[in-house]
């Protein structure tokens, strides 16, 4: 699934500007719906990993070795009550950054920032469904952007809630920008126990153990494919002429175990160490293509909660 | 997810298929002779959330279920139901809903049910030693033998634990059946004399509580249903003091949240003008899940096909502390799962009253 990226700076005064656009929709065209809502509920979410050193090959003989990986990400959304459902309006932002050795043919950041504009609907008593685009800037260092670096991924996925402990998952991605544009998603989301809860269901498969009702542990994936823009002379300086103004899709799947601990109703804070088994920077269109030839250990830590 | 206490009102569905060659036939009988009082129709629309209702279409389906408005207070969620009742009176559907039995049903997850008189004492409490060995009892137990904090039970009634009292084997420890039959006793007992108001907090591991709190944030939330129900509530001992009105009563041992927990209700029914019906269902008590529930039905008499029916319109209200950790879809999730179980429980009483039709 696709993150947002961008300045901090730029992330405020999206949120701002989109706070004011979800009161106004509540006040003109909820009605009575969201009269008695006092305020604009919302979810956030500011995480950091950490991936140690770590190999991509190209080919036999071009290799970019022991390179680390700074992931960062904000996201923010308002999750207002309305009529139809509850509205997804927010921003994202997310970052990559490589320390990658002097003249390796690949780009040191990776960074996007997107709004997100989804809607959840209930269907029926058993059928959820989920629209959601993140309609955005994917570029690299944000210095030379184009009408070109604005991407519109988006998902609709449905859940069905067979039971209390047992709903399944079916839905599509898209980006058009992707090697595979549309990708098909399913899985299920169980509740074997009391204590016990596996979300097989991508990005984030996990089998999570609940100790006591603030403390939760968990071993899992999360599975990241994300597509970006790169500079107009990018590949001119790294002497891959076409690969100038390419398409790079990134993509990397960790494995790990965590411990959620729920600090207060409004915030949690999780901790996650694990290996990243996969790796790949692929300029699909211009065929070159740095696959995995050496994992990583990987640490993370992040902040999440909703009001 | 919380598992909504279940009691409803009879209904039976009605008669549906025709052939092909019946159409015109069908038609007829649905312009000619669905009659529903225009009050009935224009009362639901008033104060519910289906402002539109096709009787004749309502009775050929299931049980319609929507959430209610959003409310403030994000421990409260609420969902209506309608539904009709083909041949059967609203007298008849009180009738039904009084001897319907949610235990037959292990999908309810209602383990026990008994009658309480209005001056109960603590035997009234010993089908509490017959619990079944499920895990969910067996959660309560250990919940009770700790004084764990997901008790909702007031600081002075902690007090009366004693974990060495008594002896005996079995699910439930003679210890923990004689505490809850005392707390019980206690509870029904304030609630005959002095209603919801009368009860005690739940105080005992965290901010004080009030049932009767609950219930009246829950109805001032939903200003037209508490209009709507303003007479028959008045009387009850709803959110308020013993009312005019003689509750029933009954204790119940259930699942919540995964959890085994005991409840105290109290149901309340009364006619109205033109053969009309109201009645409420408390849960005025619960040990943990859910601070307070409350059921409302509006019936009206309509004719269906030409026998005369009744429409239900049932109101199903919640207050529980789990509700407010949700948010955004997770929200909507639970409203779902409360209406799968509304319509799983009407569909389970069509089978229990109409001869599994």
């Amino acid at each position: 699934m696709k993150r947002f990226e961008c300045e901090i700076f730029a992330v405020i005064c999206a949120a701002s500007s989109l706070l004011l656009a979800t009161r106004i929709f509540a006040e003109e065209d909820s009605g009575n719906w969201l009269k008695s809502v006092s305020h604009v509920p919302f979810e956030y979410n500011a995480e950091d990993t950490y991936v140690g050193g770590g190999d991509v090959q190209r080919g036999p003989n071009k290799d970019v070795r022991d390179f680390d990986e700074n992931d960062s990400i904000v996201h923010f959304v308002f999750t207002p009550r309305t009529k139809f459902g509850v509205l997804r309006i927010g921003a994202d932002w997310e970052r990559f950054s490589f320390g990658l050795p002097d003249h390796a043919a690949l780009p040191d950041t990776l960074q996007s920032v997107s709004l997100v504009m989804g809607l959840d609907m209930q269907f029926s008593d058993s059928i959820i469904v989920r629209a959601e685009g993140q309609p955005g800037v994917y570029d690299t260092e944000f210095d030379n952007l184009g009408y070109d670096n604005f991407n519109l991924p988006f998902l609709i996925g449905g859940t069905y809630i067979y039971s209390p402990s047992l709903q399944l998952v079916l839905g599509v991605s898209v980006d058009i920008e992707r090697k595979y544009p549309v990708i098909p998603v399913a899985g299920f989301r169980w509740k074997i126990a009391p204590e016990w809860l596996l979300e097989a269901v991508l990005p984030t498969p996990r089998l999570q153990y609940e100790m006591n009702k603030d403390l939760s542990v968990y071993v899992g994936a999360n599975v990241k494919q994300t597509s970006y823009r790169v500079d107009d002379d990018f590949g001119t300086t790294n002497g891959i002429p076409r690969l100038n103004h390419a398409i790079l899709t990134y993509s990397e799947v960790r494995t790990g175990a965590g411990l959620d601990w729920k600090i207060s109703h409004v915030l949690t804070a999780t901790g996650e160490v694990g290996y990243q088994p996969y790796r790949n920077f692929d300029f699909y269109r211009s065929d070159v293509r740095y696959h995995q030839d050496g994992g990583a250990p990987y640490g993370m830590i992040s902040l999440h909660g909703a009001f | 997810m919380l598992l909504m206490k279940i009691k409803m009102l009879n209904l039976r569905r009605c008669s549906s298929v025709r052939a092909g060659g019946l159409l015109l036939l069908l038609l007829v009988s649905r312009i000619g002779l669905t009659t529903a009082r225009a009050d009935a129709i224009s009362d639901l629309a008033s104060f519910s959330i289906f402002d539109k209702v096709d009787l004749a279409q309502l009775a050929k389906s299931e049980v319609k279920t929507a959430h209610g408005p959003p409310m403030s207070n994000p421990r409260f969620l609420a969902v209506q139901s309608c539904y009709v009742a083909t041949g059967s009176s609203p007298a008849q559907q009180i009738q039904a809903l009084r001897q319907w039995d949610a235990t037959r049903h292990r999908e309810l997850k209602v383990f026990l049910h008994s009658d309480l008189p209005s001056n109960p004492t603590p035997a009234n409490f010993d089908k509490l030693k017959s619990a079944p060995g499920n895990s969910s009892v067996r959660s309560f137990v250990a919940e009770t033998q700790k004084m764990g904090s997901g008790l909702q039970i007031s600081k002075e009634e902690a007090k009366k634990f004693s974990p060495g009292a008594g002896g005996g084997g079995g699910t439930v420890p003679a210890a923990v059946v004689a505490f809850w039959a005392d707390v019980l006793t206690a509870r029904t007992k304030s609630f005959v004399s002095g209603g919801m108001s009368a009860q005690p907090p739940y105080d005992h591991a965290g901010p004080s509580v009030r049932a009767g709190d609950e219930v009246n944030g829950l109805l001032r939330e939903q200003g037209k249903i508490r209009s709507q129900f303003s007479a028959l509530l008045g009387a009850t001992g709803i959110g308020r003091g013993a009312g005019s009105l003689k509750p029933e009563l009954y204790w119940e041992l259930l699942e919540a949240d995964d959890q085994g927990i005991i409840t105290l209700g109290a149901s309340y029914s009364r006619s109205g003008a033109g053969g009309t019906y109201q009645a409420a269902d408390v849960l005025y008590y619960a040990s943990g899940g859910y601070y307070v529930a409350l059921t409302l039905y509006q019936l009206w008499p309509v004719t269906v096909d030409g026998k005369p029916s009744t429409l239900v319109w049932r109101g199903d209200m919640i207050s529980a502390a789990s509700l407010a950790t949700l948010h955004g879809v997770e929200r909507l999730g639970s409203e779902s799962v409360m209406m799968k179980n509304i319509t799983k429980a009407v569909t389970f009483f069509r089978r229990d009253t109409s001869g599994g039709r």
